[in-house]
């Protein structure tokens, strides 16, 4: 074993060890899972893992996230021809999540994408990930103030009635702080690390390279456009004016009556690196649920959960695919408030939208056929044998997820063995490469699997059907029974 | 006719301050002695008995803007604050200082941060240097350090010296890249004060 392994093994925390991470861990231990197993022991062949990490995308970080811990167990277990072969592997796991210099924020994210996934939680991972040096420094407040100089033109003390020097947020690009506006208002304010937008598009830039060799493979126009979709969103997630632009959209989708609240952005105080946006009160999902709310309360918040998702997705024409429960504010006055829109994907593809709404009527009032046959389309598959496999998975991870949507009478999320059964599925299909058809797909799943994940935790039994009822009629499509 | 010390200031308060115009409109390499004097309304002669090359006005502007900041350090340094970042706002007030002579700093760059170049006393970059080594070694002082050695003066200076170079061909936004190798360079200076450097201090002659 060389010396570098030895040592990034050596960071590795012990089996035992669990890590409080903030808001991300499930809030009841639940009892083994062979799942859990599976995961993390089963070999990846190593064309596949090369594939899937030289691809800069989270995904690519939880697959060698998933080689993190099963080369742990690999190297208790294995023989030592076959040490050598998962050294191989592990190597080029690090060497690729090295090359990235943006970790940062992208470690944040596979932390907490992954921490919606309960049992399979490699909390340790995120640990170990951060331990291998990945991780940009926080910004000290002599930084943030130059930052705030170069960005708004003053000193905070100027421009803020009060300015708390200690972050009280990590946000995945930079860090929150809370602050008083002179005007009275009590604000957060996200801001950026200087250059971390430029350095993300310099790793795509370098990571071109790296994707060549597999230019000649069947999977070729796929991770392209994966990688490109990554690309943008990431980018995307850096432009704090666009996230301004979509708080401001969707705040408006709102009413007083919903109980929903997207913060106000106060344009004056933001721009591309500096956001500052309404500050709003109360704790997330993991202080919520230790203050052992009643069923109702956790059912209406999760309505509320539910309710704000479709609002976006159906009459905003946005997703957020990032519904870790950071995002999510439980406020004292019962309001649910929604924060974080970087990872937003809007809409804009009017031929892919009607295929969603395909999609949408196929669920809720197709047959089993016609579930079929929007599967084919949406996974562009054909009725080959050789498709079997995967169209598989798809009609039984779309029926998994649609069930409690046109299911009437109280759905009870709470249900482990369903979430089980759904998270196993989505592992299968990463590892079967079968979410990369179309590059919003993954973020679809992780939309799909997240909001069930907060539901779940909630331990939330509602009926959803009125919500999806009153909602999805704000896309305006066909939802007439098939003839 | 006498000349007053009043209009001795005033004419090299003029120089001073018409040098930057030129400077920063036509660039340091076409500027010329003669083009200040002439601007300034002064005799080309006249000019030398005040600076004796174009790259001493630069110096004096420098001097000037860094003796500002020393100023601006001390009225924005904060009670509570680390000791990293203590170091990285006083370059970082500096570099706002300096900033309005970012085009030509480079024409001064090395013969007057230089670490490698010979030290005479006299010199206005010699001068420079104490003042702001003074200061690094009060903000180690307040934070409970001993005077910092010779070596560990030296390794600032270079650190410094490199920023600075780093900060003049920063084609960043805002050069928002100095601000994180600023961030990343003092970290690194007190992790090293806190390991090798106490390992130094024991076996350096300095």
């Amino acid at each position: 074993m060389s010396t570098t392994l030895a040592e990034l093994l050596n960071a590795l925390p012990a089996e035992a060890e669990t890590e409080d991470f903030d808001d991300v861990g499930p809030q009841r231990p639940l009892p083994p899972s062979p799942l859990a197993d599976v995961v993390t022991t089963r070999i990846v062949p190593t064309g596949q893992l090369r594939r899937m990490t030289v691809l800069g995308t989270l995904q690519a970080k939880i697959a060698a996230a998933y080689t993190f811990r099963w080369i742990r167990s690999w190297f208790q277990n294995a023989a030592a021809q076959e040490k050598d072969s998962a050294e191989t592997h592990f190597r080029v796991a690090v060497k690729v999540l090295d090359s990235m210099g943006y970790l940062r924020g992208a470690v944040m994210k596979v932390g907490q994408m992954l921490a919606n996934f309960p049992d399979i939680i490699p909390d340790e991972l995120i640990t170990t990930l951060e331990k291998l040096h990945f991780q940009a420094p926080p910004m000290h407040f002599s930084l943030l103030r130059e930052m705030v100089i170069e960005e708004l033109g003053d000193e905070p003390a100027n421009l803020f009635a009060e300015f708390d020097e200690t972050a009280f947020a990590a946000a995945s690009l930079g860090q929150v702080h809370r602050a008083r506006l002179k005007s009275g208002e009590e604000v957060a304010v996200k801001i950026q690390y200087p250059g971390i937008a430029r350095t993300i598009r310099a790793d795509f830039r370098n990571l071109t390279p790296a994707l060549l060799p597999h230019r000649l493979t069947r999977d070729w126009e796929s991770l392209k456009s994966q990688v490109e979709y990554a690309r943008r969103s990431i980018e995307q997630e850096t432009d704090y004016e666009r996230e301004a632009g979509i708080m401001t959209r969707v705040r408006k989708l709102f009413q007083e009556e919903d109980g929903i609240v997207v913060p106000r952005v106060f344009e004056e105080f933001s721009t591309q690196r500096v956001l500052t946006m309404e500050y709003l009160p109360g704790v997330h999902l993991r202080e919520y649920l230790a203050t052992n709310p009643s069923q109702e309360d956790r059912n209406e918040f999760a309505r509320k959960l539910l309710r704000s998702g479709c609002r976006e997705m159906y009459a905003g024409r946005i997703a957020n695919f990032d519904p870790h429960p950071g995002n999510y504010v439980f406020m004292p006055d019962g309001r649910l408030g929604l924060l974080d829109f970087g990872c937003v994907t809007e809409y804009t593809d009017s031929n892919h939208w009607a295929h969603l709404g395909r999609i949408n009527r196929a669920m809720t009032t197709g047959d089993e056929n016609d579930i079929r046959n929007v599967m084919i389309e949406w996974g562009g598959l054909t009725a080959d044998p050789k498709d079997a496999d995967q169209l598989r998975c798809y009609y039984e991870f779309g029926r998994l997820c649609w069930e409690p949507y046109y299911t009437p009478g109280p759905y009870d999320f709470s249900n482990e063995a369903k979430l089980r059964r759904g998270v196993d599925l989505f592992v299968e299909m990463a590892k079967k490469r079968y979410v990369r058809n179309h590059a919003s797909n993954l973020m679809q799943f992780r939309w799909q699997c997240g909001t069930w994940t907060l539901l779940y935790r909630l331990g939330a039994c509602i009926d959803a059907t009125p919500i999806i009822e009153d909602e999805v009629g704000a896309a305006g499509w066909d939802r007439s029974a098939f003839a | 006719m006498r000349v007053t010390e009043e209009t001795k200031l005033a004419t090299r308060s003029r120089i001073l301050e018409t040098t930057l115009g030129l400077l920063k409109s036509q660039g340091f390499e076409t500027t010329t002695t003669r083009d200040i004097a002439s601007e300034a309304g002064i005799a080309a002669g006249t000019l030398f008995n005040y600076f004796p090359t174009k790259e001493a006005i630069v110096m004096q502007l420098v001097a000037d803007a860094l003796d500002s900041a020393e100023a601006a350090f001390e009225k924005r340094r904060q009670d509570g604050a680390s000791l990293e970042e203590d170091l990285f706002l006083h370059i970082s007030t500096g570099l706002r200082q300096l900033r309005p002579l970012r085009s030509f700093f480079g024409s001064v760059l090395e013969t007057g941060f230089s670490p490698a170049r010979s030290a005479n006393p006299n010199d206005l970059s010699e001068e420079l240097r104490t003042a702001h080594i003074g200061t690094v070694g009060s903000i180690l002082v307040r934070h409970g350090r001993e005077s910092p050695t010779g070596i560990e003066l030296q390794m600032y200076w270079l650190l410094y010296h490199g920023l600075l170079s780093f900060w003049v061909a920063d084609g960043s936004p805002k050069q928002e890249d100095t601000f994180a190798m600023l961030d990343q360079s003092m970290r690194m200076f007190v992790n090293w004060l806190d390991t090798n450097g106490k390992t130094q201090r024991h076996n350096t002659p300095f």
